[in-house]
């Protein structure tokens, strides 16, 4: 979240966002259009997405509306800690109701997907990847007794129970970008 | 003559689905998953295991990290379908639409659908885009049929008021879902399903609002609690409701626990049972409450005693 | 119809739906006027203007019952006509018809008062029925037009208006202040929504008006009096002197170099972005092409001074002249024989005018807020000659800072190194929607803006541009699609209206914004930042529209006769605008206008006369004594004292320029004029009804 600093007045500088696009010779929009959120040059900023959005009505900063305007303008690294595009409920609702056919949803998506090439990721998410890898389910709980005070076994027909769907899981997500960024151990 | 035949052909037709599980209902609300295993051989709908499924996978996961590895993920869940020439259900909205979008993507990708393949051949797979993912209260609805499930059932909720949850997955975004609510403002599938068993399912005006789960609780369980409350108060107020029925894992979870959560703070002075619909299904066809629908934060014993003792 | 018949009343009310009847009890009023003198038929209908409303009364009148008609309703200005007709249609002099005005000043005016309003009503309808008693048939006049049109203005509206008209095979004289035609339109680069070159388009028209056989081609002119009404006006024309031989000139600009720097000023065609000779020609495509002396700039070299007298002779004998005469292949710039500083006086008569003056970019010095002085802080119009291959750079991208530098070295043949600039920053809104200045909205910046930052972008991607807005409004054809390209092109449109702009110790400049909606204030370094400037009427224009006799609006720009129906017309008839003297616009409605007032001046005139209403006044010679009161007091010129048979003078009033005003009837101390529809005995009758009220006068 931007949140200016002490004595550092809380303005952005647009020359110095330009500049630095500039220097590493990549734009920001691109990057993102890259990372899935192609259509994000046809916003209009109209504001639709921010009246339906949940983060923007509890007070995110940097909602779909504002998190697009700041990625045309080129910012990047002022995002970089910010959790909003985690926070992201994925409802798309706001995908439902854009006009030019934005996706805002999309755009979140494209922002996780360029904070992680950054390695800013939150720990919940590691640890939501360690348990897709391991078991096969992102929320894995290892109390069974839930299910068998309902009269279930106590693992159900998943990669939970099937050796082979486990490493036929493990196998595609090792030759996915996973593997690349180095997130979570795949040593097995 | 003849058209009435193949009308009846088709009726008898058994109808078969892969049980999508997901994660949180087997790990987390198992009794839907035990409600969903009861209430479809009633019904008259085989369900196969799926065996070897795996998270769909959800948001915060591979659709964060990369869309070719989204799509593979959940491209080797609809296999197990597509090998058996079925589709997948399931009873959890991000499931749903995970499962979808990636769908969608690959189906308007070429592209990605021959990555995605690359990665599936590693495995001896291959995915042509025909095994979908369906929702549970679309085959209710769609497949099954409000007639069917009003002969189904034992008990009635008369004199019960529901507040329908049908969560942000089961309408939005519209275009890339099998299913489609005529105006997903303003949907009425859940409100039908319900009022086939008896109750009154009114409009509220927060009814398409989100109810802050996923992300958004993990990030910020305060921020989350705000949207929530702000759903209940408007529940509360509008229809005083006597029960939520959603068709979403996540909805369920998020309005049964978090609720809680407000009473212990302070922050909410009144309590509204919540069930899954398959859950409510089950019920009203007499299956053993503590199995259908055994795990939950706030209390719903009463609301089953009023179902089941009339 | 005879007129010596006793005079049988119809009263036809109307209920305008709910208009009327819902503050006015229609059927109380019409019980009323059944005891009116002279009323031996009331009748009232939904909606009297409606044809069965109509049938009504032309039925009446067609079996005897009536022979006089009245009808309350509505205004006389918008429905009077039709009700004439009616009469006339079943053989009633339609003079005999009289209008009472129950809606915009009784029913509307007293909604909340329906008692009162009732009554009001009925004295509305005494008094027209009071009226009606006394009417004279009249039989309608006619005028002879002439053929010929004055267009003033030879911008792109007034191109347009003249060739319209003189296709159709009128006379026009367009009338042109400047030396060549082409108006602003000539300035622009490129022009949106399709981006096709400006002079591209132009030039071929201007080309046109000047080889019309239709078109009197008055450029470097100024109109100096009108006289006359429609179908007649007269009209004064200055021709400015020019300085040169225009029979000899042809334009080869050997004298535009050879004009000593002393007597150079700042380049009106380059929006003072260069400068000019005292000789010149506006621009390369000038139509006419001939050179002009700017006396205000002119030092007289050697003492050539256009007075008459041979040049003073050199030590060796030569004549010493001035460089432009020296130069010059045809002697067309000869300064010995005497020139008249007056220039030329041309009268023309013509039967309309259209008024095509077009606009004028408000200067930037205004806004002290955005550092006016800075030489990289320019309006649009500048920036338009800066990307024009005839501009200052030749079309050539460099900071204006530079522009100097670059003429200089061009003018020594030399080479020079010139900053291009890196950044650009547009800011909207400079002058318009502002209440300092211009409340309205000039409907052109948003998208000369964007197609600025377009045409930029596209031929130097890697310009950075920002655009600054209050709100982008696009509502023209192609106009949304083209901003959503400029957004594509990933030009930063900033909603935010700029602040201010700070000059940096270099020639760049700080601009200072705020994104509302990213909700936090911004700074852009750039280059050029570009004002764009509101639209203003003429500086002239209120002079002009004296002249005229029209209206200006409280904007200073034109005024039409009614927003919506009568949007090229204005309160003279036979004077028509169009264009940006009208209000801003763009180039399309500049010329959709252009082409509506030549076409309604076609009309006006095409029939070659037209009816006048009667309704004049007329001097009875006999009680005339000729004090010649009322000569002074017409406003259109149309009394003058003539001698009579008897040797005495007296007035007369020529028809064709009475418009009916009364000014001379009510003035006459001998009440020798007489107001046709308006008699002294109708109107007294009217206001004794009134005055009475509610006794009603028998006589």
């Amino acid at each position: 979240m931007i949140e200016s600093e002490e004595g550092v007045p809380n303005v952005l500088n647009l020359s110095e966002i330009a500049e630095r696009e500039r220097e590493e010779d990549e734009r920001v929009v691109e990057i993102v259009r890259e990372f899935g959120a192609e259509n994000l040059i046809y916003c209009m900023q109209c504001g639709s997405c921010a009246a339906v959005c949940p983060l923007a009505r509890v007070g995110f900063e940097w909602y779909n509306k504002k998190l697009i305007k700041a990625l045309l303008l080129g910012m990047k690294e002022e995002l970089l800690d910010d959790p909003t595009p985690w926070a992201c409920v994925a409802c798309n609702r706001c995908t439902e109701v854009c006009p030019r056919q934005v996706s805002p949803f999309e755009v979140m998506f494209a922002v996780r997907r360029m904070m992680v090439e950054e390695f800013a990721i939150p720990t919940l998410a590691i640890e939501g990847l360690r348990a897709l890898y391991e078991y096969g389910h992102a929320v894995y709980m290892t109390g069974r007794e839930a299910r068998k005070k309902v009269g279930l076994p106590e693992k159900p027909p998943s990669t939970d129970s099937d050796e082979q769907a486990l490493k036929d899981l493990k196998t595609i997500l090792k030759n996915t970008k996973l593997a690349k960024l180095g997130l979570i151990p795949m040593n097995d | 003559m003849m058209e009435a035949e193949v009308v009846e052909k088709d009726a008898e037709k058994k109808l078969k689905f892969g049980l999508f599980l997901g994660c949180n209902i087997p790990f987390n609300r198992p009794d839907v998953e035990q409600a969903m295993r009861k209430i479809f051989p009633v019904l008259g709908v085989e369900l196969d295991e799926l065996k070897g499924q795996s998270c769909c996978p959800t948001w915060g996961t591979m659709p964060s990290i990369d869309i070719t590895a989204w799509c593979a993920v959940a491209a080797r869940n609809l296999c197990l379908g597509e090998e058996k020439g079925i589709d997948l259900m399931t009873a959890c909205n991000s499931c749903y639409g995970s499962l979808n979008e990636a769908r969608h993507k690959m189906l308007n990708n070429p592209k990605l659908m021959s990555d995605v393949n690359e990665l599936l051949a590693k495995i001896g797979k291959r995915y042509e885009g025909k095994a979908k993912c369906r929702h549970v209260a679309w085959v209710l609805y769609k497949d099954v049929g409000l007639e069917k499930i009003k002969e189904s059932i034992k008990y009635t909720l008369d004199d019960i008021t529901i507040a329908v949850q049908p969560g942000c997955h089961f309408l939005w975004p519209s275009e890339v879902y099998p299913d489609k609510e005529e105006d997903p403002f303003n949907p009425v599938v859940l409100r039908e399903l319900c009022e086939a068993l008896g109750a009154e399912a009114p409009y509220y005006t927060r009814l398409i609002d989100c109810c802050g789960m996923g992300a958004l609780r993990s990030t910020d369980p305060e921020k989350s609690f705000t949207l929530v409350k702000e759903k209940l108060e408007n529940i509360k107020e509008e229809i005083d409701a006597d029960l939520i029925v959603t068709t979403c894992s996540s909805c369920l979870i998020q309005l049964d626990d978090a609720q809680e959560r407000l009473r212990k703070e302070g922050k909410l002075n009144f309590s509204i049972p919540v069930l899954h619909y398959v859950q409510l299904l089950a019920l009203c066809m007499g299956f053993e409450p503590e199995q259908v629908a055994g795990i939950c934060v706030t209390p719903r014993d009463e609301i089953i005693n009023r179902i089941i003792k009339g | 119809m005879s007129n010596d018949e006793k005079p049988r009343i119809g009263v036809y009310i109307c209920h305008c739906g709910e208009n009327i009847a819902g503050a006015v009890d229609v059927k109380a009023v019409a019980e009323f006027a059944k005891t009116l003198p002279d009323v031996v038929v009331v009748r009232d209908y939904l909606f009297m203007c409606s044809d069965p409303g109509q049938e009504l009364i032309k039925q009446d009148i067609r079996d005897g019952l009536v022979n006089r008609v009245v009808v309350a309703a509505c205004t006389p200005r918008t429905h009077e006509p039709i009700f004439r007709k009616a009469c006339e249609d079943a053989g009633l002099n339609k003079y005999y018809f009289e209008m009472a005005n129950i809606r915009d000043q009784c029913s509307w005016a007293h909604w909340h008062e329906k008692e009162k309003a009732t009554e009001k009503a009925k004295a509305i309808v005494a008094a027209a029925v009071a009226k009606a008693r006394l009417l004279e048939p009249l039989e309608d006049r006619y005028i002879e037009l002439t053929k010929e049109v004055m267009v003033i203005g030879g911008g792109i509206a007034g191109i347009f208006a003249a060739l319209d008209l003189a296709n159709a095979g009128f006379k026009v004289h367009l009338v042109e202040k400047s030396p060549s035609i082409g108006g602003n339109m000539a300035k622009l680069d490129k022009t949106f929504p399709t981006n096709d070159c400006s002079a591209c388009i132009l030039t071929p028209l201007m080309v046109e008006v000047a080889n019309h056989p239709n078109i009197n081609l008055l450029t470097y002119s100024e109109v100096e009096s009108v006289e006359g009404s429609v179908g007649n006006f007269k009209v004064k024309v200055r021709k400015k002197q020019t300085y040169v031989d225009w029979d000899k000139c042809t334009g080869c600009g050997a004298c535009l170099d050879v004009c000593p720097p002393k007597a150079r000023v700042p380049d009106e065609f380059n929006e003072g972005m260069s400068l000019r000779g005292a000789i010149y020609i506006p621009f390369p495509q000038a139509v006419p092409k001939k050179a002009v002396v700017d006396m205000d700039a002119c030092i007289k070299c050697g003492g050539r001074d256009f007075s008459g007298k041979e040049p003073r002779l050199s030590k060796s004998g030569k004549p010493i002249l001035a460089p432009c005469e020296k130069v010059c292949p045809t002697g067309a710039a000869d300064r010995t024989p005497y020139r008249d500083p007056n220039g030329e006086l041309v009268e023309l008569n013509v039967g309309a005018i259209i008024v095509a003056t077009g606009y004028k970019v408000m200067d930037k010095h205004h806004f002290k807020e955005f550092a006016p002085e800075h030489p990289n802080v320019i309006t649009a119009m500048q920036m338009e000659r800066l990307i024009s291959a005839t501009g200052p750079s030749e079309g050539k991208l460099i900071k204006p800072s530079e522009i100097p530098k670059l003429l200089e070295a061009k003018k020594k043949g030399e080479k020079v190194e010139v900053e291009k600039p890196h950044t650009i920053t547009f800011i909207s809104c400079v002058g318009s929607r502002d209440n300092r200045y211009h409340t309205y909205c000039s409907r052109v910046c948003c998208m000369y803006m964007l197609k600025q930052a377009m045409i930029l972008k596209e031929k130097y991607p890697d310009l950075d541009i920002y655009i600054f807005f209050i709100d982008v409004r696009t509502p023209g054809k192609d106009f949304d699609e083209y901003y959503m390209r400029c957004r594509q092109l990933g030009i930063k449109i900033i909603k935010g209206r700029a602040g201010g702009i700070q000059p940096l110790p270099d020639d760049r400049l700080l601009v200072k914004g705020y994104d509302a909606e990213i909700g936090k204030p911004v700074e852009v370094v750039t280059d050029i930042a570009v004002l764009a400037t509101a639209i203003e009427p003429n500086p002239t224009l209120k002079e002009l529209a004296r002249t005229l006799g029209i209206n200006v609006g409280a904007e200073g720009f034109l005024k039409e006769r009614h927003t919506k129906l009568y949007p090229v017309d204005t309160m003279t008839e036979g004077i028509f605008i169009a264009g940006c003297a009208q209000g801003p616009k763009d180039i399309p409605d500049s010329v959709a206008q252009a082409k509506a007032a030549a076409a309604s001046a076609m009309s006006l005139l095409d029939p070659g006369k037209m009816t006048v209403e009667p309704l004049i006044s007329e001097v009875n010679k006999e009680k005339c004594t000729g004090c010649g009161i009322c000569v002074p007091l017409c406003p259109y010129g149309a009394i003058s004292l003539v001698e009579c048979e008897d040797g005495k003078k007296k007035s007369e009033i020529n028809p064709a320029l009475c418009k009916g005003c009364g000014v001379c009837t009510a003035a006459c101390p001998s009440k020798a004029i007489t107001l046709h529809g308006f008699t002294y005995d109708q109107v007294l009758a009217q206001i004794k009804t009134i005055a009475r009220w509610p006794e009603i006068p028998a006589e």
